[in-house]
């Protein structure tokens, strides 16, 4: 080790007032900075500790720059609103079209303006909602300015007509849309509509390359970000912390003429016959049901989609289709209602995408009661019925 | 009624060996079956150097194959459209994507602008309309969901795989089915603008914490998937417990109450 001696003198003299007659000196005063400052390992890790957990816990992945040899900064208040963020006079426009189904922005909504947010910010850009209904999440999604479509009912080509319109006539430096059945289907009929480069299902995105999969998924396309964009689901986080304006803007759109679609009715997922993978509610049964006939009736009254453990699968008393894990079928669904399911790990990979778990288990400490959110130690065979019987009362008041 | 199939160059995702693409040979099957109702025949389109692999489409229940036959690279586009506009077909039928070429579902609706027709996407299932000359067309959402369309024919729909699965595959009637060749249109295909490399699976979002969040709730995010944490009833009765659920089951908007 090569540390510089200490000087005593030397260190005494950095206390020294100046002026006066007498030499006077402060040793209480912190000695100007001279060099390196001394690291404070306590101090840094007063910064990384999480408030609000139990055990301690530090996040060193937290970019705060750490304050050396000071005292750390008492944690100022938490602010009670996010900051708002006000863009006056953007140098561009990032255009999101979400699909918003009712008004509300989906989670792939949600990605799609953090996606916007990441390009806008590049260059002191706004992002600009394209909506059918203006809502009020647009502003915390980040939204700065929003845009209504004169569009009723279900007219796609409507939509790429105005959106087309818009296209021309604003500064938009990109338009991105989500890969699903509306916003995939609107993309490409802008870009047939418009001729302007157009990247389909794009899995990555940042200012400078958006890469996508081609060729029956063998190769991966890469290049600066087009116009116009379509971005998988996953793929770019949210945007979070500023809250942004969301003003309504103005634009003379051309008027709609009638399209080819006669009339579209909305038809809900049949939960009996749609395929476990696509299901949004699960029912499921383990060994711990005996009484199989009460839980069908049970999955039909909760207008659920059946599934089962690999054990029932086995025995054959549920189809091998309803199988739930890792051999089975990964769900994807929101919510899952598990009787008489113990966890096993195969089991709970199938489950690990559900937002919500229900379970029933007369094991306190089966893994699916840890998992759950509503846990409940009970008979599976006992609250079936009662369920059911609840159901039906409250049927036919 | 004319019904024409636009069949694609495919390569199989496992072995990259040339294949047909399902979706299309799905698209086969709700040709063939509306064919079969309501009187009418169904042609295969395939614009590109060589038909290889696409015979097979005879054997899931084809009857003629149309290659509009091109040398090299060069854009399928324009050998498509004109052959449809020559043969006034009432229903074209597409894939949603194709697998093995640039699959980005871009062509369909290219023709469709060029020939001027209606486009819907991702058909589940296709039925004729009550009024003459309109088609009822299941469109496959999310979740399982459908919307039920009904358009004006002519029009160009693609096809989702949630449709029905192909026909199976018969030996007698690839022998039946036949094919023939027509010159095609040469255009150049368009310079690639994009850099390839292999393809390298990306890792998924999971984290459910947005960037710019704090600690605590990255931290939340992280951990709260593994554990509920949620609320926990010991032996309560029967009754009791039906109550929570389904007043936990109704929070979550699912059980919807009459
Ligand atoms: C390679 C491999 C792959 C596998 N893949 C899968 C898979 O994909 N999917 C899958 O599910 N399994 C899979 N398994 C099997 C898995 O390991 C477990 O054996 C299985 O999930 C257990 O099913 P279970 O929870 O229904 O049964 P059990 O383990 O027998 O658990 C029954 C649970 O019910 C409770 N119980 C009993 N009576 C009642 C009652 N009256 N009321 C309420 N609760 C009650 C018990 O406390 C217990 O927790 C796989 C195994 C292997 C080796
Ligand atoms: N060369 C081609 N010949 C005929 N049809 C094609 C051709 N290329 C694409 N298609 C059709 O267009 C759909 C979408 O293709 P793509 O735009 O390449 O993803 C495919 O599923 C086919 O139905």
């Amino acid at each position: 080790m090569s540390r510089p001696r200490k000087d005593p003198r030397a260190a005494r003299a950095a206390h020294r007032i100046a002026g006066g007659a007498r030499p006077r000196f402060d040793l209480a005063a912190a000695p100007a900075p001279a060099g390196r400052p001394r690291r404070d390992p306590r101090a840094e890790e007063r910064l990384a500790l999480v408030p609000g957990t139990l055990r301690r816990r530090l996040d060193r992945a937290q970019r705060v720059a750490v304050a050396s040899a000071m005292p750390p900064a008492l944690p100022e208040a938490p602010e009670a609103a996010p900051r708002l963020r006000v863009i006056a006079e953007p140098a561009f426009l990032v255009a999101v079209v979400p699909d918003a189904p009712g008004g509300r922005l989906s989670a792939h909504d949600r990605q799609l303006f953090g996606a916007a947010r990441m390009l806008a910010d590049e260059g002191g850009g706004a992002v600009l909602a394209f909506v059918a209904q203006p809502g009020e999440d647009l502003g915390p999604a980040g939204a700065d300015r929003v845009l209504a479509l004169p569009v009723s009912g279900h007219d796609p080509e409507a939509k790429a007509l105005a959106l087309n319109a818009a296209l021309a006539a604003l500064d938009l430096r990109h338009v991105l849309f989500p890969e699903s059945t509306d916003g995939g289907d609107l993309a490409r009929r802008l870009a047939a509509l418009s001729g302007e480069p157009f990247f389909a299902g794009a899995e990555s995105l940042s200012p400078k390359a958006v890469t996508r999969a081609a060729r029956g998924r063998r190769v991966e396309q890469r290049r600066v970000p087009p116009r116009l964009v379509n971005l998988a689901p996953d793929a770019v986080a949210p945007h979070a912390g500023t809250l942004h304006e969301a003003l309504p803007v103005a634009f003379a759109f051309p008027q709609p003429s009638g399209g080819a679609v006669l009339s579209a009715e909305f038809i809900p997922a049949d939960p009996a016959k749609v395929s476990l993978a696509e299901a949004d509610f699960v029912v499921s049964a383990g060994n711990g049901v005996s009484d199989l006939d009460t839980f069908r009736a049970l999955v039909a009254a909760l207008n659920g989609t059946p599934g089962a453990s690999r054990m029932l699968c086995d025995a054959g008393l549920m189809p091998r289709s309803a199988q739930v894990g890792a051999s089975g079928t990964v769900l994807d669904a929101r919510v899952y209602f598990a009787l008489g399911i113990a966890g096993a790990p195969q089991h709970l990979q199938g489950v690990a995408k559900c937002e919500q778990v229900i379970a029933v288990n007369t094991d306190l400490h089966a893994a699916m009661i840890e998992r759950a959110g509503l846990a409940i130690v009970a008979d599976a065979q006992k609250v079936m019925p009662a369920l059911l019987a609840l159901l039906q009362q409250e049927r036919q008041p | 009624m004319k019904i024409a199939v636009l069949l694609s160059a495919g390569r199989h995702p496992v072995s990259g060996r040339p294949a047909p693409v399902p979706v299309e040979l799905q698209a086969i099957r709700l040709a063939v079956e509306i064919g079969r109702q309501f009187g009418g025949d169904v042609t295969g389109l395939h614009a590109g150097p060589e038909l290889g692999p696409l015979t097979d489409a005879l054997g899931h229940g084809l009857a003629r194959l149309v290659h509009l036959h091109n040398e090299g690279e060069s854009d399928p586009a324009p050998s498509l459209a004109a052959a449809l506009a020559e043969g006034a077909y009432d229903l074209i039928l597409a894939g949603r994507a194709g697998q093995g070429g640039e699959d980005s579902g871009l062509l369909p609706y290219t023709l469709a602008r060029t020939l001027g027709l209606p486009i819907i996407a991702d058909a589940a299932a296709l039925a004729l309309g009550e009024a003459p000359g309109t088609l009822g067309v299941e469109q496959a959402l999310a979740r399982g969901a459908r919307r039920r369309l009904l358009v004006r024919l002519p029009a160009l729909v693609t096809v989702h795989p949630a449709a029905p699965a192909p026909l199976p595959f018969a030996f007698a009637a690839a022998r039946r089915g036949s094919s023939e060749a027509r010159p095609g249109r040469h255009a150049p295909a368009p310079s690639p603008t994009v850099e390839e490399r292999p393809y390298r699976p990306r890792p998924k979002l999971i984290a459910k914490a947005a960037a710019g969040s704090t600690a605590l709730e990255r931290l939340r995010a992280a951990t709260e998937a593994a554990s509920g944490g949620g609320r926990l009833l010991v032996d309560p009765a029967p009754e009791e417990a039906a109550r929570e659920i389904l007043a936990h089951l109704r929070a979550l908007g699912l059980v919807t109450a009459r």
